[in-house]
């Protein structure tokens, strides 16, 4: 199935291709949309562990990410606590609306769970502008600190963050607990006959998916250096859904790769102007059509099979 | 013989419809009994109100190893010790063979810090599907999946194992090797079995004890040649005929 050293070597290769990537060309452009493409990165790969391995589809992980990103706002305007605090809080504050969500809605069958998650983050961003007072409504809370002044570093830590949740959510999908989230994906009656507390798995993979998301929305609010009700768009979860497709639902590196190549894409097509979007969508069909399993994986599959035919 | 499990009182209804009507059996450790009945009667059911997929009405008793276990989550009951099996075959889509067979195991407790793989594959051998370990299941032949339902089951090492139509859907040849499965497991392990079937003939054979159902109610306890003499039995089967002889009875299906 896999090969040990040939997919970290691949993986090196990938990390040293996004980190070798601003030395070659220091734009801060570049930069700016790599930095992004990251955080990307990170909400995919976080929906993929929960929504790919178990087949529970969650169309609001916007709602973690704004979560995250509003904690680190007030944590670090309102409360003035230094930045890096933000990461624990938002880790915090987005495993709670994790369960408060999850412990409900991940016992039934049925659409419950996608429906609820995706009403959480319209209800949520609703909520942003209402008490517009505390959170600042459209505009927001603004003037947030950076967690690392040089843009340059600040684009290797995320890097670096990218890299750890990958690994460490790989490592846990090839584990049992993983191997327990795939059997729910395949059959939860028979899951239960075989003594799996399915309901347990399910939210605890919510909560691990949903913790990693809200870090990642903490940084990106130390980024942008502010938040905005924006961040609970429902555009934004359905963006991040289309990331997973596009990488290779269900194989967690995947993902990673489709979040940095379609912010790539969008970034490539900006001097075709008007024609942009048209291009992209069309782009994204062709890719969905012609490619059920995705862009990524599957092509790092036919890589490394031909790899090991060669060595062989 | 100690009683394994003990069911008394057990009734279901939908809606209207009485499904189990006042149910009451015993099943001894190391016996293979045989529910018997036509399609409709309830069999089916009655497992899903044993291992906890449907609530039964109230008033029931289940027992099973001297401890209750009404009201408790299918998985909880599977943990202490019921495996079963499902009537169309229900494997983990998108895993390998090897993979469903450990999967099988991860509920129950008795397997932590075992070496699972190494038992799967063991299990695996012992059904028949050695050499398909990295096979993804959709592409199993029929029999093949009932094979690994089987294996998966035993996976938890259960007390006591519900197979629901082990049969349904194969060929005689494949009828006999899944028998002699059934009879080895049994035989290895010493193993608690009770089976659903409407199949008479490899049926007779396997079983120690048949109980018969019609229309949700038990109809017949017995060996099963009496069983199959019971003119109870026959009618639910062929309706009411005097000169039905027991001989044609044996070859209903």
């Amino acid at each position: 199935m896999f090969n040990k050293p040939v997919d970290l070597a691949g993986a090196a290769a990938f990390v040293a291709l996004m980190a070798a990537l601003p030395l070659v060309f220091p734009s801060n452009y570049l930069i700016g949309v790599l930095t992004v493409s990251v955080m990307y990165g990170i909400w995919a790969v976080t929906w993929d562990f929960m929504s790919g391995l178990t087949g529970r589809e969650n169309f609001g992980h916007a709602l973690f990410i704004g979560v995250g990103a509003y904690t680190a706002g007030f944590m670090n305007t309102t409360f003035g606590f230094n930045g890096w605090w933000s990461l624990p809080a938002s880790m915090v504050m987005a495993v709670l609306f994790a369960l408060l969500i999850g412990l409900p809605t991940l016992r039934l069958k049925g659409p419950y769970f996608a429906l609820a998650m995706l009403s959480g983050s319209v209800i949520m961003q609703r909520l942003m502008l209402i008490f517009w007072e505390s959170t600042g409504g459209e505009e927001g809370l603004n003037g947030l600190t950076p967690l690392i002044r040089s843009q340059v570093g600040f684009y290797y830590f995320a890097l670096a963050v990218l890299v750890a949740i990958t690994l460490l959510l790989m490592a846990l999908a090839r584990s049992h607990f993983g191997l327990i989230l795939r059997a729910i994906r395949g059959d939860e009656a028979t899951c239960q006959a075989a003594g799996i507390n399915v309901t347990f798995y399910k939210i605890a993979s919510l909560v691990i998916s949903a913790a990693f998301a809200g870090a990642g929305g903490a940084m990106y609010a130390h980024y942008q250096l502010q938040v905005s009700p924006q961040l609970f768009a429902v555009v934004t979860s359905i963006t991040i859904i289309t990331m997973v497709y596009v990488g290779g639902m269900a194989s967690i590196y995947g993902p990673v790769g489709g979040a940095i190549l379609l912010v790539l894409l969008t970034e490539l097509l900006r001097n075709f102007g008007e024609w942009r979007l048209m291009i992209y969508s069309c782009a994204l069909i062709l890719i969905l059509f012609f490619l059920p399993g995705g862009l990524v994986a599957p092509t790092w599959r036919r890589l490394r099979a031909a790899w090991l035919r060669r060595a062989a | 013989m100690a009683t394994l499990l003990e069911v008394s009182g057990l009734n279901k209804h939908f809606g209207g419809l009485h499904a189990v009507k006042n149910v009451s059996l015993a099943v001894e450790r190391g016996e293979v009994v045989g529910i018997l009945g036509p399609n409709g009667a309830g069999k089916t059911t009655v497992y899903n109100l044993l291992t906890g997929f449907i609530a039964p009405d109230p008033g029931a008793r289940i027992v099973f190893q001297g401890q209750s276990v009404l009201g408790l989550a299918p998985y909880r009951i599977a943990a202490l010790g019921i495996s079963r099996t499902f009537q169309l075959c229900r494997p983990f889509v998108g895993l390998s063979v090897l993979e469903n067979v450990v999967v099988g195991a991860l509920g129950a407790k008795a397997s932590r810090g075992a070496d699972l793989e190494t038992r799967a594959r063991l299990l695996l051998a012992q059904v028949g599907l050695s050499g398909k370990e990295g096979v993804p299941v959709e592409v199993l032949s029929y029999g093949d999946q009932r094979r690994l339902e089987i294996a998966r089951a035993l996976a938890a090492k259960p007390a006591l194992l519900l197979l629901d139509e082990p049969f349904a859907g194969l060929g005689s040849a494949e009828i006999a090797d899944l028998s002699a499965l059934i009879r080895k497991v049994h035989g290895d392990e010493g193993l608690t079995v009770v089976l659903i079937e409407h199949k008479l003939r490899e049926f007779m054979r396997l079983v120690d004890r048949v109980v018969a159902l019609d229309f949700g109610e038990i109809i017949a306890e017995g060996l099963p040649d009496d069983i199959v003499r019971h003119p109870a039995v026959i009618e639910a089967y062929i309706g009411r005929d005097n000169d039905v002889s027991p001989a044609a009875s044996s070859h209903a299906a």
